[in-house]
């Protein structure tokens, strides 16, 4: 009963960095670069929930609002940041998505101050099972991840666009070629990442009703954790990663000698697949090739 | 020989200036003309003048981004603390602050060595991550510590050192650290370095040991950072794992960036610079406008890294130079192995390959996963 | 050699700006004072600083009371705020600069860990300092320093008391692990526990914002103490409002206070919220209601905690005690050094003088510079 209590736990936090992971693995899996900036992207999203939500009361129309803002601010942080860097070295790029982060969250300070924000955006209850509550939060979000990573799956497969992802990941010069425009793929990346990053702000939010402007930044870095664990590039890998992520966390807050140094076994976990499988579990070798 | 001779002159100002500027201010300090506000700050730009110059090592001639040198930092903070705690009472200040510099070094270098490792098998984005998971783990570790160890939550009680002598000492350790690195990076070994970064299969095929050099980089680059940290140690009366968190590893990263990729003398000017703005700063800007620091810290990474190596700006670069604006501030030309070029050398690799798994020669290429579909 | 000697000019001018701040420094820097100069260091950035900003809109707001109503004897006060940003490591440039514009009397930090830097520098120059909110035990470590909150010791003692006498069998704790307010109050909580009651402990650590393993772990127990802050508090009641029994009591400790306006209607949780501590924020009566309107007339309700309440109290109780030396034949000049002045406030404090404020009455202070007075168990919220 313990067990499954803990599992079910497990997965309600996994959920949420299942969602967040999803939109680093789009991100890196077709633009090969790591947007760090993408937790930051969350916490506008939950900004502009907070300032529609507080204006008129509408969950929705905030919802809407913070895609609409969010893929926005990504094409524009592509265009602006990342754009003018393809072809770069790598670490160029990853130094400028640190800037990007660090732009965010000292905007949003010098906005909204550092005071957290409570944002009610909607009280779901919470179903038993049993003797297990299961807040109903947990559901819809598990049940998003999944509808969004069949959505993404699907769309990558079978539609020119989704083709042209994987052209475009697999060798940029070729796919030129090819006559993709490689560009407005990426751009287009960018913003699915960026609404997808506008709804997990929401479940986030819904979860835990307080924002501040580093809302995003660890479950940003632990959801990538999530997404290497699972294999970065794989769509479904980034769901198994966030939900493994999740369920590790659950076990190791339950047990009392280990329970303070869980940010440190989720690390530690990542360091170690890094080592001996830096694939993932769901990911593909790939070599090098000369 | 006359140019020999110039060039020499030019590897050896970074030292003349500094140790002048050292002895000038001890000589102040003595003659009692210094304020403690500017020890206390002048201890500060000596420690960053040394974590930027060993995260300068890395980040500038091996090319491999660390976002954990506040962890090899706190590292050495806490077990040199721990050292100096232990041993002044047995062998007075002068001995155990230098067993506590090399035991805090040592030990740093050892978890240098332990992250060098994955270093051989990851690159880029991977290696950043693995280092600021190494920077959280260390903090978590001490920060959930027993209090008779390193202090648990309320931090390390270490001995603060005479503010009148201490920022000497800082002083000197940097210029030993500058010593250290400028030598390596100007040896045979600084090229194969360099070489690594500029196209990593290419310096393996030219018989390059890759795998010795990341370690010697990143085992000289945290051993620095220990001992930065032992200072921090014996600048503060309490070492707390909170402030060697992921924020810390990027200011260190803003000074190099600042200072220029690959640019030993230009780190230390930027670390100057923004350790004295921070200090000045602290008390001049309060409320929102505080923040606004920050603003500028990321404004400056953005601009600097997108300007340096935008290939679209290349023209633009060439035309409107930066040398040709600052004259000194960056590299002369005619010392080729000081030179930092961002830009990899075009070659087939392009950087998509971020793990440089080996080659298996036998095993036929296999495509992403995603893209398995018959076409 | 032209680039060289450009390096070389710019390594002089970085010199040279460094030097510039090198003046002619004495060791008496109070001595061209027209006030008396009270000074303290708090996060006024970053995350914690909504206690830094509460605490400088209050002691600036008794400040200007007192001036206004003629200052002591005529000479006015002036309050130096500096920003620490919770960081221990910028107390020293903070203070030395403090101490280097002419102060005299301190109100220490804001913080615990910036204080524990804060109570070893300020016993190098012999500086008073009575600190509101810093409640490490070991803040007055020395005999210059003095706390106007209860160390966190002494507060984890008085809730272990208060459970003893409750005759719970079970209860349950949730703290910070890695937080020196958290861990202090649970530490001396759980030795002053009585052994016959079984406990079920949780912890979280940083910014963890869900809590839903810890909410399991705790979900059988009645009365969970938490000795954490307000916003992790209402992250947990919030996800826990339907799990954990809703005749269950949450009880903290001072921290709790600013806890019913994290909510838009507080009766959302079912379950009852208690707190021990020395100020309410929604006092209707009193002198705390005074205060609260004083404060929330001149800076909203933003920053209103008793943080405030106490750095308000420490500034009046400071002036008091300045009083009561000069009016027992003590001079206190305006130009008179911080380690002089410290002399006599440290016999003021250590002696017969006595506080009535907004954070209680006839407060006075142990001989170890704990305070001593009142905690007052205020009920935030009954049961639904």
């Amino acid at each position: 009963m313990k067990f499954i209590e803990t599992l079910v736990n497990g997965l309600s936090m996994g959920s949420t960095y299942a969602m967040i992971a999803l939109g680093y693995t789009m991100v890196y899996g077709i633009a090969k670069m790591l947007n760090f900036a993408h937790g930051d992207i969350i916490m506008v999203g939950g900004y502009m929930l907070f300032v529609i939500l507080s204006m008129t009361g509408n969950p929705f129309l905030g919802l809407l609002a913070a895609v609409v803002f969010c893929v926005i601010l990504g094409v524009c942080i592509e265009k602006v940041a990342y754009k003018p860097l393809r072809g770069a070295s790598p670490l160029a790029v990853l130094i400028t998505a640190i800037g990007v982060s660090y732009l965010l969250q000292s905007t949003a300070q010098i906005i909204f101050g550092t005071a957290p924000k409570m944002v009610n955006v909607a009280d779901l209850g919470s179903i038993s099972l049993g003797e297990i509550n299961v807040p109903v939060y947990t559901l819809v979000t598990l049940a998003c991840s999944m509808v969004i990573m069949t959505a993404l799956t699907l769309f990558v497969k079978y539609t020119r666009t989704g083709r042209a992802m994987i052209a475009v990941s697999e060798d940029k010069g070729a796919a030129q070629l090819m006559g993709i425009n490689v560009n407005k793929i990426i751009m287009i990346t960018f913003a699915i990442g960026s609404a997808l990053a506008a709804f997990a702000g929401l479940f986030m939010l819904m979860k835990s009703p307080s924002l501040t402007n580093t809302l995003g930044a660890m479950p940003g870095i632990k959801a990538f954790t999530a997404a290497v664990i699972g294999g970065i590039g794989s769509i479904p890998g980034a769901m198994l990663g966030g939900l493994l992520m999740g369920v590790v966390e659950a076990i190791s807050l339950t047990v009392p000698a280990i329970a303070p140094y869980t940010d440190a076994i989720e690390f530690l976990i990542l360091i170690i697949i890094l080592l001996v499988r830096p694939t993932g579990i769901l990911g593909k070798k790939r070599r090098e090739k000369v | 020989m006359k140019a020999m001779k110039t060039i020499k002159w030019k590897h050896y100002i970074s030292y003349i200036v500094l140790a002048a500027v050292t002895v000038a201010l001890a000589a102040f300090s003595f003659s009692g003309a210094l304020k403690s506000s500017n020890l206390y700050l002048l201890e500060k730009i000596a420690i960053s003048i040394m974590l930027a110059v060993s995260l300068s090592t890395v980040v500038g001639f091996l090319g491999e981004l660390s976002l954990g040198h506040a962890g090899f930092m706190c590292v050495g903070a806490y077990l040199g603390g721990k050292c100096s705690v232990l041993l002044e009472p047995i062998l007075g200040e002068f001995p155990a602050l230098a067993v506590s510099v090399l035991v805090g070094g040592i030990v740093a270098a050892v978890f240098g060595v332990v992250i060098g490792l994955p270093a051989l098998r990851l690159r880029g984005d991977y290696l950043a991550i693995v280092t600021l998971a190494f920077g959280e783990i260390v903090r978590s570790v001490f920060m959930n510590s027993s209090a008779e160890s390193f202090g648990g939550s309320l931090g390390l009680e270490t001995p603060r050192f005479d503010k009148n002598i201490l920022f000497i000492i800082a002083f000197v350790l940097v210029i030993v650290c500058l010593a250290v690195t400028q030598n390596l990076i100007r040896s045979k070994h600084g090229r194969a370095i360099t070489s690594i970064r500029d196209n990593e299969i290419a310096a393996r095929a030219t018989g390059i040991n890759v795998t010795k050099y990341k370690l010697i980089v990143f085992t000289v680059s945290s051993f620095f950072a220990g001992v930065a940290g032992v200072l921090y140690s014996y600048s503060n009366y309490n070492v707390q794992s909170t402030n060697f968190d992921y924020n810390y590893s990027i200011e260190i990263l803003v000074m190099v960036v600042l200072g220029g990729m690959g640019s030993i003398n230009g780190s230390i000017i930027a670390a100057t610079l923004i350790t004295f703005l921070d200090v000045e700063l602290q008390t001049i800007l309060t409320g929102n406008l505080a923040v606004l620091q920050d603003l500028f810290y990321a404004l400056i990474l953005i601009v600097l890294v997108i300007y340096n190596n935008a290939t679209s700006l290349k023209g633009f670069r060439e035309k409107y130079n930066l040398k040709k604006l600052f004259g000194g501030l960056r590299k002369n030309h005619t010392v080729k192995d000081d030179e930092a070029k961002w830009h990899r050398v075009p070659t087939k690799i392009e950087m998509d390959e971020v793990l440089s798994v080996d080659l298996q020669v036998s095993s036929p290429y296999t495509p992403d996963k995603t893209d398995k579909e018959d076409k | 050699m032209k680039a060289i000697l450009k390096r070389l000019a710019l390594f002089v001018t970085v010199a040279a700006m460094l030097l510039s701040f090198a003046s002619c420094g004495g060791a008496n820097y109070t001595k061209d004072n027209t006030e008396y100069v009270i000074g303290f260091s708090g996060p006024l950035t970053g995350g914690a600083a909504i206690y830094g900003v509460a605490v400088q809109n209050s002691a600036q707001m008794a400040v200007d009371e007192i001036n206004a109503a003629g200052g002591l004897n005529g000479i006015k006060f002036k309050l130096l705020a500096t920003d620490d940003t919770h960081d221990a490591s910028k107390v020293s440039a903070n203070y030395a600069n403090m101490l280097e514009s002419g102060m005299q009397i301190s109100l220490g930090t804001v913080t615990t860990s910036p204080g524990l830097e804060f109570t070893k520098l300020s016993k190098e120059d012999n500086v008073f300092f009575l600190t509101p909110s810093a409640s490490g035990d070991k803040i007055p470590e020395f005999d210059n320093g003095f706390q106007m909150c209860f160390a966190d010791g002494n507060q984890g003692k008085v809730a272990a008391d208060y459970v003893n006498s409750t005759k719970l069998t079970k209860i349950g704790i949730f703290y910070k692990s890695d937080d020196p307010y958290s861990n202090g109050i649970y530490s001396q909580f759980k030795e002053n526990l009585s052994s016959s009651i079984e406990t079920v402990e949780a912890v979280f650590t940083g910014e963890a914002q869900d809590f839903s393993a810890q909410i399991s772990a705790l979900k059988d127990c009645s009365f969970i103490f938490m000795p954490i802050y307000y916003q992790p508090a209402s992250v947990f009641m919030t996800q826990a409002k339907d799990i954990i029994a809703p005749n269950a009591v949450y009880y903290g400790c001072d921290g709790f206070d600013g806890l019913a306006g994290q909510f838009e209607d507080f009766s959302v949780i079912p379950q009852e919220v208690s707190m021990l501590s020395h100020f309410d924020s929604n006092a209707t009566e009193g002198v705390a209601a005074e205060f609260i309107k004083k404060y929330t007339e001149k800076y909203g309700t933003d920053t209103l905690n008793q943080f405030g309440a106490s750095a308000y109290d420490c500034v009046y109780a400071i002036y008091n005690a300045m009083k009561a030396a000069i009016d027992s034949g003590k001079t206190i000049d305006v130009t008179i050094s911080a380690s002089d002045l410290c002399e006599i406030l440290k016999a003021q404090f250590k002696g017969e003088f006595k506080y009535s404020g907004v954070t209680g009455t006839d407060i006075t202070w142990e001989d170890n510079g704990y305070v001593s007075k009142g905690a007052v168990k205020y009920t935030l919220k009954t049961a639904n």
